[in-house]
């Protein structure tokens, strides 16, 4: 009994029935019978598709809109750096290959490991409500905001990557007498590190985004000025702003798709 | 190797100038981190969401206010589901051609002009849409939809179509080319390699990254709540402008609630779709 009820738990004509249920329930959430748009709506979303030829283009504005880039790339970069800094070694332990002893190493793995989720299981500008709350608002808060659930997601992959190393190397060094922290010094982290680096570089133009939207807490940067071009209607000024953010974002994609390529041959 | 080195050192110039600009040209608030005063107001503002000196009962504690802020909760659940059916609908007929190996004739097919205006057109809007961040085209999209779970929906969608779309397309340009090309000498027609062959080999593929996208989305349906007003995000922004910390604290319950079940949920689906486990 027990077998066939977990055959029809598995069979994928009930999964998609279940799954397809659920898109109805979602859609029956949806207010159906209000306006889905508003008044006004449809001659705003035509003003501002019109609004992007041409997009403001004056050379102040083009000064405010690259200040505005830098501030949110410097706190991403801050951000990432700060989440390299504490998910590193989070991560070291909970590869658990730290400790001599494997009931230990085990057990502090599995601690490390919760902490990491719960860390990520928050969205950065939740954290960042919190502690603007909590602190008041700074830079320093933000970032820290900023960091906790990169540290989470950096060090759950630095860990994954650690195990994932070829076992010979390790095995060659722990018979020539080495401790677990120079088998991780010299065998694990020499061959985890390129794709770290990697992985760290992709999180790079994730955080960019992170920091842009910090701006709903009140940090300044390219979030905060689509915000104000936004509340003042001057949709030109927007997608500027946007095409700034792309543009940024492209970058920031290309030079690690570059580090990564390098790094495979 | 040598670009990767030179890079981590680029990098880290990167970061000093960043803590530089950040320490010295910003607001830092490095003083009040060591002042009393701050961690005093931090102990206050956690005494306050567990609700201890509050005269009433914590919110988390009525089983009421637990029902009120459950259908919240499914509202938001709802907004996450929506996000991902749209996300894959969009997806779905948008990421074959978005990938080069369709478009330019690589796997048997006839290369053609339409295919690779078609290719850069596709390419172009996963860049713009997944550049710019969910809250960000939420505040946009709130100008033209009426405020609740359809706005926060479309938001968390746009950004995640490029997302998927370009993991997607990337999926099929590292498709073995084998199958496709035999299809194609057994005199198959474009569209029926691309149906029989390349689509199902690439499908696992697709339906895996929403799922993974879901776990992304679920953390971000409150974000996106905070601006188009509907579910946890809308209660949560009020509750914290009215200072009613222990409802906020009740919100950030189901927040993790919702989070743990739909990771739960994700990697269970992704077995059955993966057919391991």
């Amino acid at each position: 009994m027990g077998r066939r009820k977990l055959k029809l738990l598995e069979s994928r004509r009930l999964l998609t029935l279940l799954l397809a249920g659920v898109f109805l329930w979602s859609l029956s959430t949806v207010d159906w019978r209000g306006p889905l748009i508003h008044t006004g709506g449809l001659a705003a979303f035509l003003d501002f598709v019109a609004s992007l030829f041409p997009p403001e283009m004056s050379p102040g504005f083009l000064g405010l809109a690259l200040s505005a880039s830098w501030q949110t790339l410097a706190y991403a970069v801050a951000g990432i750096t700060l989440a390299v800094l504490i998910g590193f070694p989070l991560g070291v332990i909970a590869s658990g290959s730290v400790s001599g002893s494997p009931r230990t190493g085990l057990g502090l793995a599995v601690a490390v490991r919760l902490i990491l989720a719960a860390m990520r299981s928050i969205h950065e500008l939740v954290w960042a409500v919190l502690f603007v709350a909590a602190f008041g608002l700074s830079s320093l808060t933000v970032i820290l905001a900023l960091a906790l659930p990169y540290s989470g997601i950096l060090g759950r992959i630095y860990g994954e990557l650690f195990n994932q190393v070829p076992e010979g190397p390790l095995r060659a060094l722990r018979s020539s007498g080495a401790s677990p922290f120079r088998v991780l010094l010299y065998g694990r982290l020499p061959m985890a590190l390129p794709d770290m680096l990697g992985y760290t570089f992709y999180r790079l133009e994730c955080a960019i985004r992170s920091a842009a939207i910090m701006s709903f807490v009140g940090i300044r940067g390219l979030g905060y000025e689509i915000q104000l071009s936004l509340h003042d209607l001057l949709f030109d000024q927007v997608w500027t702003l946007l095409l700034f953010m792309v543009g940024m974002v492209v970058l920031v994609d290309m030079w690690s798709s570059r580090v990564r390529r390098s790094l495979v041959t | 190797m040598t670009f990767a080195r030179a890079s981590l050192y680029g990098f880290v110039v990167l970061a000093l100038v960043s803590w530089g600009y950040i320490l010295a040209a910003t607001d830092s608030g490095a003083a009040d981190l060591v002042s009393a005063k701050t961690w005093s107001n931090a102990g206050n503002f956690s005494r306050q969401l567990i609700g201890v000196d509050s005269p009433t009962r914590p919110a988390y504690l009525e089983v009421d206010r637990w029902l009120v802020t459950g259908r919240l909760a499914l509202d938001t659940l709802a907004m996450s589901v929506l996000a991902i059916v749209l996300t894959g609908v969009a997806v779905l007929p948008t990421f074959l051609p978005g990938a080069r190996n369709v478009s330019n004739g690589d796997l048997g097919g006839a290369p053609s002009r339409l295919g690779t205006l078609f290719y850069h057109g596709v390419r172009l809007a996963f860049t713009l849409t997944r550049a710019v961040p969910e809250l960000v085209w939420a505040m946009v999209i709130v100008f033209f939809l009426s405020p609740g779970i359809l706005p926060g929906a479309v938001a968390l969608a746009v950004h995640n179509y490029g997302v998927v779309g370009r993991l997607s397309a990337e999926v099929v340009e590292n498709l073995e080319p084998g199958p496709a090309r035999a299809l194609r000498s057994a005199g198959a027609s474009n569209i029926q390699m691309l149906i029989y062959s390349i689509f199902p080999q690439a499908l696992p593929h697709f339906i895996t990254y929403l799922l993974y996208r879901w776990e992304v989305i679920i953390r971000t349906t409150v974000v996106v709540g905070l601006v188009s007003a509907g579910g946890l995000g809308r209660e949560f922004r009020l509750s914290l402008s009215f200072f009613h910390y222990t409802d906020l604290a009740l919100l950030i319950m189901w927040y993790l609630i919702l989070v743990i079940a739909v990771d739960l949920l994700s990697a269970w689906l992704r077995r059955l779709v993966t057919g391991r486990g």
